[in-house]
């Protein structure tokens, strides 16, 4: 069997699996919904793993696959295929997205366990690795756009998964729309790209594009311009970024999974994807590049303010993606690429150590509730520090290599792109700051009352379970948060899923370093063979140069952090009572919900009402209507007065006629 | 076997189950609505893909003094759409209500056919004293003799009134409201899933081939009555506190959609409304049959703001509601989708700025389409809302149906291959304009 036939079979395996748990929905007993989802999506795992072994024994050069199954939508022009592509891309996707997809399925299968939607929650979960796995091996444009959609409906679907939260069916609400809006971005720019190649296959795409579009072409920049907006709405960048801290409604693993390591990176595959088309337009990439800079740096200085231990973590997750976005713009391809996979390992894992420690507080998320917890979760609390450091970029863990592989390829080009380098080494010191603002207070500092508890081996419970964003009284029925509360120190599939992640953000960076081996950039050197900013790689020694600043910065954040929240405690309320309006400003998230809220969400009601209330009553019912059946009652009245009984009037009515006609054929004839 | 046993034999079984006992009436309705939808298919089975012509004709004369023929056919244009009608009929099997029409319904549906019956026949007188010919009222025959520029133009007119209307567009729509309200849930679904389909279907069949002149000559106040309609519509679907009018509204949104296709006179665009109007079927009527389950377990109330929190013990209605929610806001992944992304790529072709404005309606219909679906399904339940699983008698339907929306889902194709030779000759009968100044058109050119 050939590679393209395993890249088929890694889609089929969370197909099947939805459709089985989907169908058993009240036959599975117990947990057996759970396993079943994980077997299949290490299935799938297994079959990526076999794509890439059998694309690696091929000469580099034809490494490009596309394989078709059958005839999708095709008509008039349009060629929409039921195509794969399988190149180095998208089989380094496939692993990447399966793999860490599997471990999370896994942490699932406990995490999960007493919630009463439990094959509900595994039907959508492999539903969404099917759909991420369909985004990434799509072979042309309307494949490509169908994943990016049904990734979204997925995202919606678990996100509003405790659907009798009003917060989370609000959240989901606002997800989805934002990434319609994306959607249409992304078919709205292929329809660009459509009218000058006539096809939507990837390779012919990319083929023709040096021949029908010149360089920097008005269409391909708003073609290129349209992607992004695809990318930017997705991979939550400012200002379509406002859905993902509210996204963490959704259920603990479901932020590790799709709101950290696979979806939301989906923006940068797109663009390293579309490399050959950003690079024909350059203008359009520069707005991505500097989109993506903007990002985070504005989301690293929200990550400051925010209590909400997970909505820390997603903002600190936006600002990452900016980095890849950055890279992925200017043309740090395997950077860009190499940072989403660590960034994928140390990211789950900071959620999956986020969600033993929120089990630990009986589902209570606020970081001012939080503290001392380093003693009695120790498993927890090395996981979190591994992921944390990763975060930092501290050598010699995992992030610390991808990240600054991105920044030095910016210093490295220059012509003004130095500037958003300046701005990564600024945000690597932010991150640092918060995230050791997280470490230090959740597990540092006097034991909370729950924290105590459990070194008498008394796992908190919620007399009454409340919506830690509302502080609503729920149940734990279906549709809720099951009554169920799980720390990795217990259950062993969680500490088996975290340790493998935590290896691997580890480790994970040892196969790229700079000077030694560069086992990324190699690998996917045939999907960007044809790219002309690759050749120009930055040198050793300055990789080195880069390397060392951004450790630089980790270790004064991380520093400063120990002295404002351990040290000196109280120092971080003196900041904030000094620089009030810079805090508020902060806490606030910078005004985007409210400014997104004030122009578009408020007029489109309004519009709406009006037209439902005024316009309709008054022109429709009040003019159209009214005048046509107005109409029919005048003119029936004016018949009926005619009908008067009297014979001479009808005869002298039917001479007054006979007589018209009479005459009117003496005329025309 | 010809066509008109399609027609002849649900006529004949409602004679009969007209004067049998009640219970019976049911099942005998029921079985015949089955064996035509059969029979429907094995048409569908044995039609011939690159026919662009009319195939299984049958042709007799009718009224021999005015030219009138009793002519059915079937080709690329409306094969699918018989079998969407017969499998539409057989959903609804065993709900039988008696229709009451409002004032406003007869009022408006008789201006519309009165324009109608105008335009046909002066389409005909006119076409033979301006070519000399004898009197006829053949769709073949008429579209070699084309009219003049004046005729077309006013007889188009009164066509698109009739059409508009029947749709509804807006602002024809003025008895969308009343109507759909008054009318018991089986017959919305019919006249939704199929009767408005019968204008956009005529706008392809009748005014494009006889009058391509108009057409053109109308082409951008068509295209913006469709804009305007999608935006009014789509606005109005996320106020609106009524289940059935969201339904309603994004109904008049996808045909403003279709039509919109229709009038980009590009085959991708008409390719693209033919295909929505199988899936607005598809989607529209178990639409309305989900707000029929809805309302029954809110105490009988359409209001959103009486449900809330069904899905709580009817995942399976949940999950069907789900799909055809997803399918309704045409996400990528839906047939729905494939119609819509031909629509809008034929008109921005034709009218980029239009095509673009249009996108607003697409994004608007996502938010619609789960403000219901959340309205309904999820948050806390109402006091009044007493949730339980659907029965196997609404299951059977809304299941089927479902059905077909994921495996057209999965294969769009199957919609759009018997179309294309048909569609492609339609439209180039308007496309190049110098064509259809004075020879006569050549329908079959390809």
């Amino acid at each position: 069997m050939t590679a393209t036939t395993f890249a088929w079979l890694v889609l089929l395996c969370p197909l099947v699996g939805t459709v089985v748990i989907a169908l058993g929905w009240n036959r599975w007993p117990g947990r057996s919904a759970g396993w079943i989802g994980t077997a299949a999506i290490a299935a799938a795992f297994g079959c990526a793993v076999v794509t890439l072994v059998s694309i690696r024994t091929r000469a580099p050069e034809h490494r490009e696959l596309s394989s078709t199954l059958w005839n999708y939508a095709v008509t008039s022009g349009l060629d929409a295929k039921m195509q794969i592509l399988v190149d180095p891309l998208s089989v380094f996707m496939i692993t990447v997205v399966s793999g860490v997809s599997a471990l999370i399925h896994l942490y699932s299968v406990t995490y999960m366990q007493s919630d009463r939607g439990l094959h509900r929650y595994f039907a959508y979960l492999n539903f969404f690795v099917l759909s991420m796995l369909l985004l990434v091996l799509a072979g042309n444009f309307v494949i490509l756009i169908i994943g990016w959609a049904f990734v979204g409906a997925a995202s919606y679907l678990l996100i509003s998964f405790w659907y009798r939260r009003s917060t989370a069916t609000r959240a989901g609400l606002k997800a989805f729309v934002i990434n319609v809006v994306g959607d249409v971005g992304l078919v709205l720019g292929t329809f660009f790209i459509f009218k000058h190649t006539g096809t939507v296959d990837f390779l012919k795409v990319f083929a023709l594009t040096p021949h029908v579009f010149g360089h920097d072409s008005t269409d391909l920049v708003v073609a290129c311009l349209l992607l992004g907006v695809g990318a930017f709405a997705k991979s939550a960048q400012v200002p379509l970024h406002t859905w993902l801290p509210d996204a963490m409604e959704g259920p603990t693993p479901v932020s590790a999974l799709i709101h950290a390591a696979t979806m939301v990176t989906a923006g940068v595959y797109l663009i390293v994807r579309m490399h050959p088309l950003f690079e024909q337009a350059p203008t359009a990439a520069d707005v991505t590049a500097i989109g993506g800079g903007l990002t985070l740096t504005v989301a690293a200085t929200i990550a400051l303010v925010v209590t909400d231990l997970k909505r820390v973590i997603a903002y600190s997750t936006m600002s990452q993606i900016g980095y890849m976005i950055m890279g992925a713009s200017v043309g740090a391809y395997s950077a860009a690429m190499f940072h989403l996979m660590t960034h994928a390992f140390f990211k789950a894992l900071l959620f999956m150590a986020a969600g033993s420690l929120i089990g630990a507080m009986a589902g209570v998320q606020s970081l001012d509730r939080m503290g001392g917890f380093r003693r009695v979760l120790p498993f927890t609390f090395v996981s979190f520090m591994v992921g944390g450091l990763a975060l930092t970029g501290l050598p010699p863990f995992s992030g610390w290599l991808s990240k600054d592989d991105i920044l030095a390829f910016l210093d490295h080009r220059g012509g003004g792109f130095e500037i958003l380098g300046v701005l990564g080494y600024l945000g690597a010191f932010l991150t640092g700051l918060y995230t050791f603002r997280m470490i230090f207070r959740a597990f540092w500092g006097e034991p909370v009352e729950e924290a105590r508890e459990l070194e008498h081996g008394h796992l908190a419970h919620a007399d009454v379970p409340r919506n830690p964003m509302t502080g609503e009284e729920e149940d734990t029925d279906i549709g809720f948060p099951g009554p169920g509360h799980y720390i990795a120190e217990r259950e062993m599939p969680m500490k088996v899923a975290m340790g493998v992640l935590a290896v691997l953000a580890l480790i994970g960076g040892l196969i790229q370093i700079p000077g030694v081996d560069l086992g990324i950039e190699r690998f996917l050197s045939t999907t960007f063979a044809d790219s002309h900013l690759v050749r120009s790689e930055p040198s050793t020694a300055s990789s080195w140069v880069g390397l060392a600043i951004g450790a630089g910065a980790a270790l004064i954040a991380i520093t400063i952090a120990y002295r404002v929240w351990v040290a000196e405690p109280g120092t971080a309320t003196r900041v904030r009572e000094r620089l009030p309006a810079l805090y508020t400003f902060l806490a606030n998230k910078w005004y985007f919900d409210e400014a997104i809220d004030f122009l578009i969400v408020r007029p489109a009601l309004t519009v709406g009402r009006l037209a439902g209330s005024v316009l309709e009553r008054t022109v429709i019912e009040g003019l159209l209507t009214g005048g046509a059946v107005g109409a029919v009652r005048v003119g029936s009245a004016a018949v009926r007065r005619w009908q008067t009984g009297f014979v001479r009037y009808y005869a002298a009515a039917m001479l007054i006629c006979l007589s018209g006609v009479a005459l009117y054929f003496l005329i025309s004839s | 076997m010809t066509l008109s046993i399609l027609i002849w034999l649900p006529l004949a079984i409602a004679v009969v189950a007209g004067q049998l006992p009640a219970r019976i009436t049911g099942r005998l309705a029921a079985a015949g609505s089955l064996v035509t939808l059969g029979i429907a298919i094995s048409f569908l089975a044995r039609f011939k893909l690159s026919h662009p012509g009319l195939q299984f004709v049958t042709d007799q004369v009718w009224i021999s003094a005015l030219g009138i023929h009793y002519k059915l056919g079937l080709d690329g244009l409306n094969v699918s759409l018989v079998v969407l009608g017969c499998l539409l009929f057989s959903a609804m099997w065993g709900t039988g209500e008696r229709v009451r029409a409002t004032t406003k319904l007869v009022v408006y549906t008789l201006v519309g056919s009165f324009f109608m019956l105008a335009g046909a026949i002066a389409t005909g007188a006119l076409a033979s004293s301006q070519h000399g010919t004898p009197l006829t009222f053949a769709l073949s025959s008429l579209q070699h003799l084309p009219l003049s520029h004046g005729s077309q133009e006013w007889i188009f007119l009164a066509f698109a009134a009739a059409f508009l209307v029947k749709m509804p567009l807006i602002p024809f729509h003025g008895w969308l409201a009343d109507g759909y309200k008054s009318m018991p849930i089986p017959a919305v679904a019919v006249f939704s899933g199929i009767l408005s389909k019968v204008a956009a279907y005529g706008f392809l069949r009748i005014v494009l081939p006889l009058f391509p002149f108009a057409t053109v000559h109308f082409q951008l106040l068509m295209l913006l009555i469709c804009l305007v309609s999608i935006l009014w519509s789509t606005s109005v679907a996320f106020t609106t506190p009524d289940a059935r009018l969201v339904v309603a509204y994004s109904s008049v949104a996808q045909l403003s959609f279709i039509t919109l296709g229709i009038f980009s006179l590009r085959s991708q665009g008409a390719q693209g409304a033919l295909l929505q109007m199988l899936n607005h079927g598809l989607v529209t009527a178990p639409l309305f049959f989900i707000v029929a389950a809805l309302a029954a377990r809110a105490g009988g109330s359409e209001k959103l703001s009486d449900m809330g929190g069904i899905a709580f013990r009817a995942p399976v209605l949940a999950s069907l509601f789900l799909i055809v929610a997803f399918a309704t806001l045409a996400m990528p992944g839906s047939s729905n989708f494939i119609g819509e992304f031909l629509i809008l790529l034929g008109v921005f072709r034709a009218k980029l700025a239009i095509s673009v404005i249009a996108f607003l309606g697409v994004v608007g219909a996502a938010f619609y389409a789960l403000r219901v679906f959340i309205g309904a399904m999820h948050n806390r339940p109402r006091p009044r809302v007493a949730s339980r699983g659907i029965g196997i008698s609404d299951f059977i339907p809304m299941g089927a149906l479902a059905l077909v929306i994921l495996v057209f889902a999965f294969y769009p194709q199957f919609g759009l291959k018997r179309s294309e030779p048909t569609v492609n000759a339609t439209v180039s009968s308007v496309v190049p304009p110098r064509a259809i100044v004075a020879s006569p058109v050549t329908p079959a050119a390809r």
